[in-house]
């Protein structure tokens, strides 16, 4: 018992840190048609720059999360307005484009850096104790601020003209631009609020997990597979799909052990995707 | 022999209603127009009888023969062919190669009349040049020579003569008694009511994807709730 | 002018040609060298094209497949178990490395195919991913983690192909095969993935069976993918994972896109350069993934045609001018 709410809590821990990437990289797919292969490489990017904050220059952990976060937020604008904008309908160019970036970002990291992991620590730690079951600090707080940042995407989204604004582009391009919505300024929003939330996902949790050159690729993966799960373009099934994916995960850990739970949703999100491409909550399909 | 039959025909969106209940028959050889202001669902409705997108309900039928959910490629073969509204060719190939892959992907063989139609629209003359280079109307006859070039024995055409300048009209026309000549029937969605009057003996009118009227131009288009629905409509089209 | 309407093709263009000129001259190198480095640069591109032409194939119809290292691993596999039985003979193992994944992909065409765009890319994406956790879940077949090792060298007419410069005799070989299969494939049905990849709904209107041709090319990529896998377990001596890493398919595409997505030259000449530039980075091989990044960038943004389509241009251009 003590290890199913053990496990329970990893889940959905780990759900609130999927949740943020994949509310990222599915609001990049409904507004821009762009899948974001540098998805992975922003979190990277965001744990290396909190990084840097804390170990050379000495500022303290919280104003090194927010430096993260300004700092994606602000490659990701001016990425999407000097390369992305120009092929902003060409759906294999603009992933090649994000695919070039993210090696270029990877390698930057890696001659900076080096290959070796870093020394990166989360300031908080011990634990809380409910009975039998422990809940380490470090995720508890992790948590906290994720459900905090969905909470604040929501509002953002749902309750102020932006948001509406972003919405309704993801709705419909031509409609929204023919009401006069201007993409120009739309557009790298979008790719800077969505890479901004990888970064402050990457500075969270890097120091909780692990922060080298080679961590992009399975949040890739895990982005995904979330978004697949929950429909492309979906906010509410991104959400949905990445608590799911993170106790999947967790329990399948803890009771299966090896890689069987992500096979099982690999297999699970390939025949989604095939036998409906809309995904757990998603809706009519673009380009597909 | 080739006759098209359309029985209750209706296509949704999720819950949007696009047209229902569509009923109507071409006999072989005919000539057959279709009316309606934007947005009756006349795309829409080349769309599902050509495959393009499948039907929610109803039957189509080709030479006694039910088509109804073929693919595209499936019901090209049998002999029913389309045109497309905007330009429609392989942008970066030649135009002989456009009309080529249109004869070998319709594996009919090419079809009587088909090097006089090149001459007449001036594109024997310039097999050589990349499509998309040619004049707009160029490129919108290009496509429907494709469509003709499959050797089909129904074929439909949708807006052909949109966006042409008025001089270039006439190759509509011209097109249409070539394909007629070939002993096709043909199926014209059009905004030009003068091109409509000129050609076509019976004419359908969609509104709100609801069948109006059916018969002859001169009487359907004197009907007071054809001139409601329509007509007020086409004053700027025309 | 009905015969003009509708040309014949040559079987093989002047494009098709050359690249076949180039497998059939590497054959060459190594007689006339003993240097390990020009072995092993040489190896390396020369099981990287095969992977690359698999990628090509599926990019004449606009599809980006993700794909190729699952099938990869299908032939590498196949060929690491048999030389477990000790079944040695190139012909059949060629014969069955080539069969296995196209077989496979026969189903998995079926499924994958209905998807298009980004879609298609994303579900091939998850495939590879597919492969790499089979390869780990299944130790009594593949070895999980451990993979395979100490696989026979190939045996060819009664020679063991043992020595550096014999298993690169073999990875020309391969490549030759590989090359003349892409080859025949995209150019006897050049008009149909050209139209395709240009327009898939004017052509499906037309009455081209547009499913039978992709599901065509799927298959076939598959089989050659099978290739690229079983020269590059007999380079390695060995079957392992990590060798059929989702992320290697991002290499491939990126030699395809860069040498120049219009010819059969562009995976040639992609692979060629990219192997090449990756081993002047030295122990620092890693690296040679910002310098692809930098590329597809350009590539994308400024030379659409690549190395070779930006060539094949300026070839044109001078030629317009004199």
């Amino acid at each position: 018992m003590e290890q199913f709410l053990q496990a329970g809590i990893i889940g959905i821990s780990l759900g609130a840190q999927y949740a943020l990437l994949a509310l990222g990289f599915t609001l990049i797919f409904g507004i821009l048609g762009v899948v974001n292969f540098s998805h992975g490489g922003f979190y990277m990017l965001g744990g290396y720059v909190a990084y840097a904050c804390v170990d050379r220059l000495g500022v303290p952990y919280p104003v090194a999360v927010l430096a993260a976060v300004g700092t994606t937020a602000a490659l990701g604008w001016v990425f999407e307005l000097l390369l992305i904008e120009r092929l902003v309908d060409d759906h294999l160019a603009t992933l090649m484009l994000t695919l070039g970036l993210y090696l270029v970002m990877s390698t930057a990291m890696l001659e900076v850096f080096g290959p070796l992991a870093m020394d990166f620590r989360f300031p908080i730690t011990g634990a809380l104790r409910f009975g039998p079951v422990y809940a380490p600090l470090e995720n508890l707080v992790v948590l906290g601020i994720c459900l905090t940042a969905i909470m604040g995407l929501w509002l953002v989204l749902f309750r102020t003209d932006i948001g509406r604004a972003l919405r309704a582009l993801a709705d419909d391009r031509a409609v929204a631009m023919a009401q006069g919505l201007r993409p120009k300024l739309l557009f790298p929003a979008a790719f800077a609020l969505a890479t901004g939330l990888a970064g402050l996902t990457g500075a969270l949790v890097t120091p909780i997990l692990s922060l080298s050159p080679g961590v992009a690729d399975p949040v890739l993966a895990t982005s995904f597979l979330t978004v697949i799960l929950g429909g492309l373009g979906s906010l509410g099934g991104a959400a949905l799909a990445a608590f799911i994916v993170g106790i999947v995960e967790a329990y399948s850990s803890v009771y299966f052990g090896g890689s069987i739970g992500a096979l099982i949703l690999f297999v699970l999100v390939l025949l989604l995707l095939v036998f409906r491409p809309t995904g757990l909550l998603g809706r009519e399909v673009r380009g597909a | 022999m080739s006759e098209l039959r359309v029985e209750g025909l209706a296509k949704r969106f999720g819950g949007l209603r696009v047209f229902q209940d569509i009923n109507f028959a071409m006999p072989a050889g005919s000539l057959l127009g279709v009316i309606g202001p934007n947005g009756a669902g006349k795309t829409t409705l080349i769309n599902v009888i050509s495959g393009r997108q499948a039907p929610s309900a109803g039957r189509i039928v080709l030479d006694g023969r039910d088509i109804t959910g073929q693919p595209a490629h499936a019901i090209s073969r049998l002999g029913l062919a389309r045109s497309f509204q905007q330009t429609n060719t392989f942008k970066s190939v030649s135009v002989r190669e456009n009309i080529g892959r249109a004869i070998r992907f319709g594996q009919r063989g090419m079809p009587k009349g088909l090097e006089s139609l090149l001459a007449e629209f001036g594109l024997s003359d310039r097999l050589d040049e990349q499509s998309d280079k040619l004049p707009y109307g160029l490129q919108k006859m290009l496509g429907l020579v494709m469509a003709f070039a499959t050797g089909p024995r129904v074929l439909l055409l949708d807006e052909p003569a949109a966006g042409l300048e008025r001089a270039e009209r006439h190759h509509v026309d011209l097109f249409v008694q070539h394909v007629r000549d070939a002993g096709a029937s043909v199926l014209i969605v059009e905004h030009d009511m003068d091109l409509i009057r000129r050609m076509c003996p019976r004419i359908l009118v969609l509104d709100a994807g609801v069948l109006l009227a059916d018969g002859p131009p001169a009487e359907v288009l004197a009907r007071p709730d054809v001139i409601a629905a329509y007509l007020g409509d086409t004053e700027e089209a025309a | 002018m009905s015969g003009s309407l509708l040309p014949r093709a040559r079987l093989l263009g002047g494009a098709e040609i050359a690249a076949i000129l180039v497998f059939a001259a590497c054959f060459a190198v190594p007689m006339m060298t003993k240097s390990v480095l020009v072995f092993s640069v040489l190896n390396q591109a020369l099981v990287g094209v095969v992977a690359a032409q698999s990628v090509w194939i599926m990019l004449r119809m606009n599809l980006m497949s993700f794909a190729s290292p699952a099938f990869m691993a299908i032939g590498g596999y196949t060929v690491a178990i048999a030389g477990q039985y000790e079944i040695t003979n190139v012909f059949l193992l060629t014969a069955a490395a080539f069969i296995l994944p196209a077989l496979v992909a026969i189903p998995l065409g079926a499924l994958v195919l209905r998807l298009r765009g980004t879609y298609f890319v994303l579900v091939t994406f998850v495939l590879s991913q597919i492969m790499q956790l089979l390869l780990f879940e299944t130790p009594g077949l593949t070895g999980g983690s451990n993979g395979i090792s100490g696989i026979p060298p190939v045996n060819v007419l009664g020679t063991d192909m043992a020595t550096n410069r014999q298993v690169v005799l073999f990875a020309c070989g391969i490549a030759l095969l590989a090359t003349v299969i892409t080859a025949c494939l995209t150019r006897y049905f050049k008009q149909h993935f050209a139209a395709i990849e240009e327009n898939e709904i004017l052509a499906e209107s037309l009455g081209l069976v547009v499913w039978r041709y992709k599901a065509l090319g799927f298959v076939v990529a598959a089989g050659i993918a099978g290739l690229a896998g079983f020269s590059l377990v007999t380079m390695l001596l060995t079957a392992h994972p990590s060798s059929f890493d989702s992320g290697t398919a991002v290499d491939f595409i990126a030699y395809t896109i860069i040498g120049g997505r219009a010819s059969i030259l562009g995976p040639v000449v992609g692979t060629a350069l990219m192997v090449y530039a990756t081993n002047l980075f030295g122990t620092h091989g890693q690296y040679a993934q910002g310098l692809y990044g930098v590329l597809i960038l350009v590539v994308v943004l400024a030379l659409r045609g690549g190395i070779v389509g930006t060539v094949e241009t300026l070839v044109r251009k001078l030629r317009g001018a004199s």
